[in-house]
Formats: structure tokens, C-alpha cells, sequence
């Protein structure tokens, strides 16, 4: 009696946990497959001096890249700041001011890499528009995501790259961390 | 690519319950670790985004501001005189700028300007021109002051060349309509611009961020905000009829009367912190008049505004059975806190359902799904598929409102009865003209009510279709407050008290604003404003249907009050609907830029496109003085945690600034930066490994009962 029973409620969760799994798959799968578009897009964009959405249902489009050699990493940028662009790749934050570039992304995703940057490390953004500059870290710091400020009138251009902190944690909480880099060519 | 594998497969709804309550069961912990933690709201979750570049200020300002606020309730109307004190205690020649709020409704038409026991009466000029006026007196040491709209309720005021101990008053005036619900009559005068979330959408090119910058100004840090920007306020009441039972929720008031049917209203201990709105209830003494109605002639145009209540349509005992169509948004630009609020003021108004009623749900994002093909019975079977529906949501995708809002516009039963439209959405989209004649042509039957969800709704767009919809529009602003504001809605919505109401004027084209008429709810009074070439011995008839009857209101034209304040009014709200026919882009930019200058011209308003500027013609500061710029820093709202905002400034390494004047920060929030998918996919793998176990466990039994 109890048997197609527990059978039924075996299967039931067998087919949960693929789904579970297969959800959870999906996210870097996603985020590795968008970045191949929007690479294209990106090389896209350069070439014709315009942003390019990377697929025509896109709410959002490739601003730059930022590369790490040290490390080997390139991540395309994407417009927006939004939970859904950050999904494909890592964003600008609009809003800052003159001189402050702040980018954010996932830590388990494209942004893993901050945990292996170290102070000294060089960083090139290329924009669409062909531009290129090298930053170089120049610090490290934990805030949480409602207490971080960025300096004004910095002396020198500044690059901020934020995900979220600790790395290892898989639950959303309140810390960022931030790598900041600044300007040197 | 966009829709999640549970999704295409369509049976989300069915794991989710057996996933909840497995992992309860075995893995508390890795339950909780999905939600964010208690006590830390990640709004940012949400991709806002507030914009506080002017930073905060530590240092008392050089000007020392105080306000007096004095309103005349007459009639149906508030007329507010604004007068700010800018004192300068600096050895130096000033120009200071505030920035301040006003009632939505509120219409600025005076300025006036006082130095020394002089008076320069402000002049309404387009903007371009009345900033070039100010700014060329600027430079010329004229004292000279200007008043330039923000936001339609928020504005600037600058004054110019301010003298070392002087003291300039700026006065504006401005008045709005007093609030009627039920028989409570009431004011509100927001009195702090409280720090305003940006969304980073819309910060896209410097003009954008510009934009931003003007409706921001530094804050007041805690250190010197005692005793900042006091505030004094008196409130002459004279309704027409005996005011009762005044309340003001807020602030501790001193009533003394003044006549029969006047009183006085004062702040208990004269003053108060410019931290918080000034709001001021009361109510008519036994049975209120029914209708108010008041005229004015302005430039060879009659002017009307009438205030009329239908009577209540009998006992509100059984409400008719109803279709209810809810259109939810689940587009990426709701991800996070608007997902929530949206997903739980769904599932509250399905509670609230009836089994006489019919319903529907329909999602969309660039795509659509209707959960039922037409509406179904609201049984307890249906219901419960649309909170599961419901609750399996997920924000992605972009957002295409146009399908879904012409499949909840479809009508397959027809007939008479009530038909309601409730769409839950963030407003971001970009063809807001095609949704506003889709609304206008699909309408029939059906009321759309619009719940603008998230921190920055498109106010405007939502507003507007709400008001084509003949519905209205309710704000949601965190996942908190969705069932308290979802109450609000949906009891009235249960009770509608006119529909279809006509204003026809005998003998005359009445030109209203708005130009469609809404359904009334309970308590609410019909406020019309209408212009026309001549109104002298008309009649105006209001007619409709009240609880399934036709009923209709004469009024004579010749009874009406006389008040100033109709024409401005009219005007007002006629620029308001400009400007939100500019945002669904039925107006073009230039056309309505055009429309709202004219307006402000023509009714001497403070608009967009118009200021006021006063200039003293003669010049004060002597030549060769500097002049210092200073933004006067505001108190944050009450309520609102200082060092949530401005907090531990973070360290870093490197870069020390020499300049102390430059070493400003801004804060800027940082969104969620992780996905969590490592965990997702454990927690899958273990539900897999429990039903192996499952399957394996009878096997056993089985061996044991052969043997």
C-alpha cells in the first residue's frame, strides 16, 4: 500500500531537486553564454562608435570592458545597474559624478575575480568608443551597500568595482566589497 | 533564454510546495538563507539607486533661514502665504538657494521680495529669461530673487547679493484645493524635500543626471541640525460653516476661535523643525453642504469649480457581483523589492475575492500568459491556482504592456455590470501613447485601476491612464505596505457610488479639466473645473447613475460663490494634464512646452517652462565685493536614520585628498552581487539524493516482509 505511495512522493522530489538543479545551473550557464554575445555586441559597438544591443529584446547594452591581465579576465560592461542586466555581465551604476566609475556585479559569477585582485594590479577599461584606460588598484575595502561614498573631486580618475562580500557566503547580505582602482595612463 | 526552466515547463506550481516543505524539514538553515536577513532590507535588490551628490553639510550655513507659513481656508480653498527669512550672519555677500516642497496641487503665482522696508514685486517671465534677469543682476550686485519649479511640487528659490547682517524676505504665495473625504475636509503642507530615490534607468546621459542634481540639495548633518530652518505656521479657518473636531496628527496646535465660524490655528510653542508635513483635519458640523460652487471671470472667460457629492446609493451592505481582471508586470525592471510588493498586493486582492465574483490573472513581461482563457468563478479551487500562479513569479524579461493590457481589456461576457482592470506595475516603458488609445478606444465597460509599484513608479504615465481608465491610481512603495494600501484600494472598489457622470451646461461649451469625469467612491466628492465664454444664467447639470439609478444635480450658475482661486485652479490643473499628455507622448515635448508656457504666462503660475524673478534695480554690493554661493542644507525627513544614509565613510587606501574643500564624498547604494545558484544547486542535489533514499527504503521493507 504505502509503497506506490512513497514512490509517487520519491519521484516527486526527484523531479524537484532536477528542476532545483537545473535552475541553478542555468544562472552561470546564462552568465557564460551572454558573455560570448556580448563580447560580439561589444566588438559591435566599437566598430561602429554606437552602443549595440547584444539581442534584439535586450533592455540594456555594452559600455565597455574591463580586463584584468594578471588574471586573464575580460568581462564585457553593461548599461543599467539592474538586477536583470546584472544577470548577463557586470554594470555600470549610473549617478556618479565626474571622474568616479563605479561597476558592479555577481561574486559568484563575473565578478569572482575580485577576490584575486591585489593592490598593484593593472585594469584596462575600454570604452565603445575605442578609448582605453589603465587603472591600477590602489586598495580594497568591505562597506555595506548603503554606506558606501565615493570622493568628489578625486585627484585622479577613479574605478570602483563592487560585489557582494564575503565570497564564499551563498545567501544575499548587507556587505560589499570594493576594489578601487585608480587612473595612471 | 529568459523564461526559467520551472516556468517552461509549467509546472512550478506543483514543486515549489514539495520543495518548501522537504527542505523545512531538512535543512532549516539553507531555507532561511534565501531570504535576506531580518534586519537589513536590501532595497537595493531592487536596482535603486539614490542619487545624494550634493553629500552632507557639516558646518552651520552662512544664511540662516526661517519660515512663516500663513493659510486662509476659505471656501473650498487654501491660499498659503510662504515667507522665507534668509539672514546672513557672514562677513561676506551671499547668494543662497533652498529648495522646498509644495502640495501637488499647489500653484505658485506670487513673489514677492523685501529689503529693508522695500518691496519688488516678483514678475512671471519664461523660464530662460527670468534666469538671465536674475543671474544678470547677479553679476551686477543687484539683490534680486527667483523662484523656479523643480518638480511640479518641488521648487527653488535663490537670493541674490545678500549683505554681510542683512536679511531678505522671499514671500511666495500659492494656493490648493482643500482635500474633502467623507466629511473630513483636511490641508497638507509638506514642509522638507525628502532625499529622493533616483532609479538608475533614469540617469542615462548628463542631461538626465542634471536633472537629478535639481531636485537634491546637501543635508544637514546631526551635529548642527538642531534648531535649523524653524518653522512658524497659522491657519485662519473661515469654511463657510462652523469647523469641528480640528486635528492636526503631526504637530501639537493651539485652536482659539475667532469668530462664529472662524478659527485660528497655531503650533503649540510657536515653532517647529522643518522635518516633517503640516496636515490639518476637520470636519462640518452635522449634515455638510452637498455640493460647493464657486465662479470667477478671468481674461473674458467664465471660470467654475463645483464640488458635489452624490448621495450614498442606499445601504453598502451587498455588493453587486463583479469581474475583476488583475494584469501583473513581472519585467527585469521589477526585480527584487517591486516584485514582492507587487506579488503580495496580488495575492491580498485575491483574497478578498468572492465566489459570485469572476476574476482573472495575466502576467507579462516581453511576454504574456493568461492564467484562466477567460474570466472563471472566483471558488476557493480557482483562487488558490492564482496565489500559486502568483507566488511562482519571477521578474525578467522586458516589458511589454500593450498585449497584456488588450487581453484585459478583452470583454467576452459584455453587459452592464462592474468590470474592474488592476494592474500592478512599475510604469518603465517607452510606448505609453499606444496604452493610453488602447485605453481610450478598448475601455467599454471595464475601470482600470493602476498600482504604481517600487520606489520611483512612473507617477505621470500611471496617473494618466488611470484617469483615461476613469479609475484611479495608488502607490506602493515597499512590499510593507502592500495589504494596508491594497485595503485601501480595494474598499473602495467594492463600493462604487456614481458612474458615468455627465456635466452638460445649458446654453454654453463647458471646458472641463479633466476632460473625462472618473467613477466616485465612497466618500468622495466630484470635483469639476470648467471654463467657458459665458456662464451668466446657466444651468449646470450633473448627471449620472448612482447605485443602478440615473440621478442628476442641477446647480444655478448665478448661486456660485465668487473666489479668486477658480481660474488658477483650472489652470493648474489643466498644466498637470499636459504635462502627463508630454509623458504618454500624446503631446509632443515642443507642443507641450508651448502649452504650459502659455498657461503660466497667461494665469501668472510658477510652471516648468515659467519663474518669477524680482530684481532691485538698484545695486548693493559695491564693486570688487566676492560673492559666495551657498546651498542651504535641509533636515532629513523624521523618521529617516542618519546613519543609515551618511554613516562610516569607508577608508581606502591611496588616494588622501589635499584640498579639504574637495575631499566631499557622495554615497551612492551597491546592488546585490551574488546569485546564490551554488546553493540552489545543492539544495537540488539533496532533494535528488532524498528520493533515491525514498525508492531504495520500500525495496528493503519488501526483502523483510518476504523473509
Amino acid at each position: 500500500m504505502s509503497v506506490p505511495l512513497a514512490r509517487r512522493a520519491a519521484l516527486l522530489l526527484a523531479a524537484a531537486g532536477l528542476a532545483l538543479l537545473a535552475q541553478g545551473l542555468w544562472i552561470p550557464v546564462k552568465a557564460q553564454v551572454a558573455q560570448v554575445l556580448l563580447d560580439r555586441a561589444f566588438e559591435r559597438s566599437v566598430a561602429s562608435g554606437g552602443p549595440h544591443k547584444p539581442w534584439p529584446w535586450a533592455d540594456t547594452a555594452p559600455v565597455a570592458r574591463v580586463e584584468a591581465a594578471r588574471l586573464g579576465v575580460g568581462e564585457v560592461v553593461l548599461s543599467g545597474g539592474s538586477g536583470e542586466a546584472m544577470a548577463f555581465g557586470p554594470t555600470e551604476l549610473a549617478g556618479t559624478q565626474r571622474g568616479v566609475r563605479v561597476l558592479a556585479g555577481h561574486r559568484d559569477t563575473h565578478f569572482r575575480f575580485l577576490r584575486e585582485l591585489r593592490r598593484g594590479d593593472r585594469l584596462v577599461l575600454r570604452g565603445i568608443d575605442g578609448s582605453a584606460g589603465d587603472y591600477r588598484v590602489i586598495g580594497v575595502s568591505t562597506v555595506r551597500w548603503d554606506r558606501f561614498a565615493y570622493p568628489l573631486a578625486p585627484p585622479r580618475p577613479l574605478l570602483a568595482l563592487a560585489t557582494c562580500y564575503p565570497f564564499d557566503s551563498d545567501r544575499p547580505g548587507p556587505l560589499r566589497r570594493v576594489v578601487w582602482a585608480e587612473r595612471i595612463a | 533564454m529568459r523564461r526559467t526552466v520551472l516556468r517552461k515547463l509549467g509546472i512550478g506550481w506543483l514543486l515549489w510546495p514539495v520543495f518548501v516543505v522537504v527542505v523545512a524539514m531538512f535543512s532549516a538553515a539553507a531555507l532561511t538563507a534565501r531570504e535576506p536577513a531580518d534586519d537589513l532590507p536590501d532595497a537595493a535588490a531592487g536596482g535603486a539607486l539614490m542619487l545624494r551628490g550634493k553629500g552632507m553639510a557639516e558646518e552651520l550655513p552662512a544664511v540662516r533661514l526661517a519660515t512663516d507659513i500663513a493659510v486662509e481656508v476659505s471656501g473650498p480653498v487654501a491660499r498659503f502665504t510662504v515667507t522665507q527669512a534668509f539672514r546672513n550672519s557672514s562677513p561676506r555677500w551671499m547668494e543662497a538657494t533652498y529648495l522646498y516642497p509644495l502640495p501637488d496641487d499647489g500653484a505658485v503665482d506670487s513673489l514677492k521680495m523685501v529689503v529693508g522696508g522695500r518691496i519688488f514685486v516678483g514678475r512671471i517671465k519664461p523660464r530662460e529669461e527670468a534666469r538671465q534677469i536674475y543671474e544678470d543682476a547677479l553679476a551686477n550686485g543687484q539683490k534680486a530673487g527667483l523662484v523656479e519649479e523643480a518638480r511640479a511640487n518641488l521648487f527653488r528659490n535663490r537670493v541674490a547679493n545678500v549683505g554681510p547682517g542683512e536679511t531678505v524676505l522671499v514671500q511666495v504665495e500659492f494656493q490648493a484645493p482643500v482635500r474633502r473625504a467623507g466629511g473630513t475636509y483636511s490641508l497638507r503642507m509638506p514642509l522638507v524635500a525628502a532625499p529622493r530615490y533616483v532609479p538608475p534607468r533614469s540617469l542615462a546621459g548628463r542631461t538626465a543626471v542634471e536633472d537629478a542634481l535639481d531636485v537634491t540639495a546637501p543635508l544637514a548633518a546631526p551635529s548642527i541640525a538642531g534648531g535649523l530652518n524653524p518653522v512658524s505656521i497659522t491657519v485662519d479657518l473661515a469654511p463657510g460653516y462652523a469647523p469641528a473636531r480640528i486635528q492636526s496628527p503631526y504637530h501639537r496646535v493651539v485652536v482659539t476661535e475667532t469668530g462664529r465660524n472662524a478659527r485660528r490655528v497655531a503650533l503649540a510653542g510657536g515653532g517647529t523643525a522643518a522635518d516633517r508635513d503640516f496636515e490639518l483635519r476637520w470636519q462640518a458640523p452635522g449634515t455638510a453642504p452637498s455640493f460647493g460652487l464657486f465662479r470667477k471671470r478671468h481674461g473674458g472667460l467664465d471660470y467654475v469649480m463645483a464640488a458635489i457629492t452624490p448621495p450614498s446609493a442606499g445601504p453598502q451592505g451587498e455588493v453587486p457581483p463583479r469581474e475583476m481582471v488583475f494584469v501583473i508586470d513581472n519585467s527585469g525592471s521589477m526585480a527584487g523589492e517591486s516584485m514582492r510588493a507587487a506579488r503580495d498586493s496580488l495575492i491580498y486582492a485575491l483574497g478578498t475575492l468572492r465566489p459570485q465574483d469572476r476574476f482573472n490573472v495575466i502576467r507579462f513581461d516581453d511576454t504574456m500568459t493568461e492564467l484562466f482563457r477567460q474570466p472563471v468563478a472566483a471558488s476557493a479551487d480557482q483562487v488558490a491556482t492564482a496565489v500559486r500562479f502568483a507566488e511562482a513569479l519571477d521578474a525578467e524579461g522586458g516589458t511589454e504592456m500593450l498585449p497584456a493590457l488588450q487581453a484585459a481589456l478583452v470583454d467576452r461576457r459584455g453587459g452592464s455590470g462592474l468590470r474592474q482592470v488592476v494592474f500592478l506595475t512599475d510604469g518603465s516603458l517607452s510606448n505609453e501613447a499606444e496604452m493610453m488609445s488602447e485605453i481610450e478606444r478598448g475601455r467599454g465597460r471595464s475601470t482600470v485601476f493602476m498600482v504604481g509599484v517600487g520606489s520611483a513608479p512612473n507617477t505621470y504615465l500611471m496617473r494618466r491612464m488611470a484617469e483615461a481608465g476613469r479609475g484611479t491610481f495608488t502607490h506602493i512603495g515597499v512590499a510593507g505596505e502592500a495589504a494596508e494600501r491594497m485595503q485601501e484600494l480595494l474598499d473602495r472598489l467594492t463600493a462604487p457610488v456614481a458612474r458615468d457622470l455627465e456635466v452638460t451646461v445649458a446654453g454654453a461649451n463647458l471646458e472641463l479639466a479633466p476632460r473625462d469625469l472618473p467613477d466616485l467612491y465612497a466618500g468622495e466628492p466630484l470635483v469639476l473645473l470648467g471654463r467657458s465664454r459665458n456662464l451668466a444664467g446657466a444651468v449646470l447639470t450633473v448627471s449620472g447613475t448612482v447605485g443602478g439609478n440615473a440621478w442628476s444635480q442641477a446647480l444655478r450658475l448665478d448661486d456660485a460663490g465668487e473666489s479668486d482661486a477658480v481660474a488658477k485652479l483650472w489652470a493648474s490643473r489643466r498644466i498637470a494634464e499636459v504635462e502627463a499628455r508630454r509623458w504618454s507622448g500624446e503631446l509632443d515635448y515642443e507642443a507641450a512646452d508651448k502649452a504650459v508656457e502659455a498657461l503660466g504666462m497667461d494665469f501668472h503660475l510658477v510652471t516648468a517652462r515659467t519663474s518669477l524673478v524680482a530684481v532691485d534695480e538698484t545695486p548693493t554690493r559695491p564693486a570688487g565685493a566676492s560673492l559666495t554661493h551657498e546651498e542651504l542644507p535641509l533636515l532629513l525627513p523624521a523618521g529617516w536614520d542618519f546613519d543609515a544614509l551618511f554613516g562610516d565613510q569607508p577608508s581606502f587606501d591611496g588616494t588622501e585628498t589635499a584640498d579639504s574643500e574637495a575631499s566631499q564624498d557622495a554615497a551612492l547604494e551597491l546592488p546585490q552581487g551574488g546569485t546564490g545558484f551554488a546553493s540552489m544547486m545543492a539544495q537540488g542535489l539533496v532533494l535528488i539524493a532524498l528520493a533515491l533514499a525514498l525508492l531504495a527504503l520500500p525495496r528493503r521493507r519488501g526483502r523483510w516482509s518476504e523473509a
